[in-house]
C-alpha cells in the first residue's frame, strides 16, 4: 500500500515539475485557459482510461484496443439517433451506444475464449473503421444545443464537463473499488483466476461488465466531446489506444492484472494530458506528442518491472 | 470426423472469391487488374511472414507497418542523393534489422508484453518517419532499383524469386531444422520450453531480428516499386499482415504456423480488397472489413474448437 502511495507521489511530483519547466519555457503556457484547456481534454481521456485500467486490472490479458472506436462511433450514434431528443436522453443513447460496443467485446472474450488483444484490434478497425465509412470521413451535426453549455462552459478553471462527467464517475469509481466486493472481485480475478474461481467470484461475469463498463465510458467521454464541439468528428478517437493504455499503466495498472486505483490513473490522466497541451503550446507537431507518448508506455512498463523487482528483492 | 486442412480450406476460399469477383466484374480477370493485385501483395508477402513468425512464437507485432517505413526512408534518402543502388538496397535490411533488434531489446530484455511494446514502439517510429521526413515526402526517386521488377528467367522479376526463396528457406527452417521446433515450442508455452533445456531468450530475439530482417526487405521492394516515402507508408499493413496470417491459420497464441497458410492468405486478403473496389465500396470500408473478418475467423475457429470440446461453462 505504501509503495503504491510512494508511486503516487512520484508521479504527483514529476507532474508539477513538468508544469514548471513548460511554464518557463513557454510562456502561453502560465494562464488559466491552460488549466481548463488540459482539464477539458483531460474528460475525455480520463473516462476512457478508466474503462483501460478497469479492463486490464481484471486480468486474463486484459487490454482494450478499440476504446477509440467505441468513442467514434458511439459519438456517431448520437448525432444519428439523439437530432430531436432533449439532452439526457441524448446522452443516454451515446452512453448505451458505447456500453453496446463494449458487450460484443466482452461477450467475444469471455463466452468466445478469444484473446483480448485481438479481439479489441479487431473491433478497434470495425469500429473506428465504420464511423469513417458511414460518414465519409466528415463530421455529423445533431447534436443537442442543449448540451453546448455543458462541453464548453466552466465554473472558474474547470470546465463542467470535469465537474460533471470526469470527477463523478472516478468518485463512484474509487468508492466502488473500495467499499462494494467490486473491488477486491476485480483485483483477486487479475491476480490469480484459478483461485477467483475457486472461491466463487463469478470470473466471466465480472470480466464481460468490465469490458461493457469500458464501452459505456468511452460512450460518456464521446457525450463531452460532441457536446464540446457540437458535432460527432468519426475521428475523434484516434489514437486513444495508445493514449488510455500509457495513462493507464503510468497510473499504477499492472499490465499482468490485479492492480491499480482510480486516484492514480486520475493523476496519470492529468499528467499525460499536461505533457501533450505542453508540447502542443510550444508549437510541435501533433505527431511529436505520439512518439513522446509511446516512449512513456515503453518507460512506465520498464519502471513497473523494476519497481516490482525492487519489492520482491525487499 | 476428418477436416479439411487450413490450406485447402483458404485455397478453396480464395478460388470461390475469384469466381464470385469474376462473375460479378468484367474487369477482375484482365491481366492488368491481376498484374495490379500481385503488385499490391509484394510488400504484404514479406510483412506477413514477419508476422507470422513473431505470432508463432507466441508474440505480436502492431508496428511492423511502421518499421518498414522507416526503413523506406533509409532506402530512399540514400537513393536521392545518387548513391549506388546496392547501397540502397542493402540499407532496407539493415535499418530492418536494427529496427527489430529494438523490438527484441523491449520485448525479450524488458520483459515487456508484445502487444503493449510494440504498441509504444509504433507511436515512436511515426515520430520517426516524421522527423526523418522532414515533414516532406521521398517522391519521383531515381529508377535505380528497377532492375529488382524487371523480368530475368521467363519474365519473372528477381523480387518474386526473391520472396518465393524467402518463403522456402523459412518453410526449411520451421519443418527440417531444429530451430522450428524450437520456436513453436516457446510459443506453445514458455514455462515448459524453458524446462525442455531451450533457449527462450536467444529464440524470441532471434524471431523480432528475423521479423525486422523481413520488413526491411520489404522496405526496399516497397522503394523500388512506388518510388516515394510518405508519413503514411506502412501505416496499415501490420493489420494487413495480421489479417493475413490468422487467414492462414497462425493461431494468435502462438505455437503453430503455416507457411503456405500465409502465402495464400496474403492473396486471399488482397484479392478480397480488390474486389470490394471493383463492387464499388469505397475504400474507407477496408478497415471494417478487415477488423470484423479477423474476429469473425476467430470466432467461428473457438467456436468449432468449444462445440468439439463439448461447451464447459467458464
Amino acid at each position: 500500500m505504501s509503495a503504491t502511495g510512494s508511486r503516487l507521489l512520484g508521479l504527483a511530483a514529476l507532474w508539477a515539475a513538468m508544469l514548471v519547466a513548460f511554464s518557463i519555457a513557454t510562456p502561453a503556457f502560465f494562464q488559466a485557459s491552460t488549466v481548463t484547456s488540459i482539464l477539458q481534454f483531460s474528460s475525455i481521456l480520463a473516462l476512457v482510461t478508466l474503462g483501460q485500467a478497469l479492463v486490464v486490472a481484471a486480468g486474463g490479458g486484459g487490454i482494450d484496443l478499440s476504446v477509440g472506436g467505441m468513442v467514434s462511433l458511439s459519438g456517431l450514434f448520437m448525432a444519428w439517433l439523439g437530432g430531436g431528443l432533449a439532452a439526457v436522453p441524448a446522452a443516454l443513447v451515446a452512453i448505451a451506444g458505447g456500453a453496446l460496443l463494449g458487450l460484443v467485446n466482452g461477450l467475444l472474450v469471455t463466452r468466445l475464449r478469444l484473446m483480448p488483444l485481438i479481439v479489441t484490434l479487431g473491433t478497434l478497425y470495425a469500429y473506428g473503421g465504420l464511423a469513417l465509412a458511414l460518414t465519409g470521413g466528415s463530421p455529423q451535426r445533431g447534436i443537442p444545443a442543449s448540451l453546448a453549455p455543458f462541453g464548453r462552459d466552466a465554473l472558474g478553471p474547470f470546465p463542467l464537463s470535469f465537474l460533471l462527467a470526469a470527477l463523478p464517475v472516478y468518485v463512484i469509481a474509487q468508492f466502488a473499488l473500495s467499499v462494494t466486493p467490486a473491488g477486491p472481485w476485480t483485483y483477486a480475478t487479475g491476480r490469480n483466476e484459478a483461485a477467483a474461481r475457486l472461491v466463487g467470484i463469478p470470473v466471466a461475469r465480472l470480466r464481460l461488465a468490465v469490458y461493457t463498463i469500458s464501452g459505456a465510458l468511452a460512450g460518456v467521454a464521446a457525450l463531452v466531446a460532441a457536446s464540446w464541439l457540437q458535432s460527432a468528428r468519426p475521428d475523434i478517437g484516434v489514437n486513444l489506444e495508445l493514449d488510455s493504455l500509457t495513462a493507464a499503466l503510468l497510473g499504477g495498472v499492472s499490465i499482468a492484472g490485479g492492480s491499480g486505483s482510480p486516484a492514480g490513473t486520475l493523476i496519470a490522466v492529468l499528467f499525460l494530458q499536461s505533457l501533450k497541451t505542453g508540447l502542443q503550446l510550444s508549437d510541435v507537431n501533433s505527431i511529436w506528442q505520439t512518439g513522446m507518448v509511446g516512449l512513456l508506455l515503453l518507460a512506465s512498463l520498464q519502471a513497473e518491472r523494476l519497481l516490482r523487482r525492487g519489492s520482491i528483492a525487499a | 470426423m476428418p477436416r479439411l486442412s487450413r490450406e485447402a480450406a483458404i485455397a478453396l476460399a480464395l478460388i470461390a472469391a475469384c469466381a464470385l469477383f469474376m462473375l460479378t466484374s468484367p474487369y477482375f480477370a484482365t491481366a492488368g487488374n491481376l498484374l495490379a493485385v500481385g503488385r499490391r501483395c509484394v510488400d504484404l508477402a514479406l510483412i506477413a511472414l514477419g508476422e507470422m513468425l513473431v505470432l508463432a512464437a507466441g508474440g505480436i507485432d502492431v508496428s511492423a507497418g511502421v518499421a518498414m517505413g522507416v526503413a523506406s526512408i533509409a532506402v530512399g534518402k540514400p537513393l536521392q542523393a545518387g548513391a549506388p543502388a546496392a547501397l540502397a538496397a542493402l540499407a532496407g535490411p539493415v535499418v530492418g534489422i536494427a529496427l527489430g533488434g529494438v523490438a527484441a531489446l523491449a520485448i525479450v530484455g524488458g520483459q515487456m508484453p508484445p502487444i503493449v511494446a510494440t504498441l509504444g514502439l509504433w507511436g515512436v517510429w511515426r515520430a520517426a518517419l516524421y522527423l526523418l521526413l522532414g515533414g516532406q515526402w521521398l517522391s519521383g526517386l531515381p529508377r535505380a532499383l528497377d532492375p529488382l521488377l524487371q523480368g530475368v528467367m521467363f519474365g519473372i522479376p528477381p523480387v518474386l524469386l526473391g520472396i518465393a526463396a524467402l518463403y522456402c528457406i523459412v518453410w526449411l527452417v520451421l519443418r527440417r531444422t531444429p530451430a522450428g521446433p524450437r520456436l513453436l515450442a516457446v510459443g506453445g508455452g514458455e514455462d515448459a520450453a524453458r524446462r525442455a533445456g531451450i533457449n527462450v531468450v536467444r529464440t524470441k530475439a532471434l524471431v523480432y531480428v528475423a521479423a525486422g530482417a523481413l520488413n526491411g526487405i520489404a522496405a526496399t521492394i516497397y522503394v523500388a516499386q512506388y518510388r516515394n516515402v510518405e508519413m503514411t507508408t506502412g501505416g496499415t499493413l501490420a493489420l494487413d499482415a495480421i489479417v493475413a496470417a490468422v487467414l492462414g491459420g497462425c493461431s494468435v497464441s502462438g505455437g503453430e504456423a503455416s507457411v503456405l497458410g500465409t502465402a495464400l492468405g496474403v492473396v486471399l486478403l488482397r484479392v478480397l480488397q480488390n474486389g470490394m473496389v471493383l463492387l464499388g465500396l469505397p475504400s474507407l470500408w477496408t478497415g471494417v472489413v478487415e477488423g470484423t473478418l479477423l474476429v469473425l475467423v476467430l470466432a467461428i475457429e473457438s467456436l468449432a474448437a468449444l462445440r468439439r470440446a463439448g461447451w464447459r461453462t467458464a
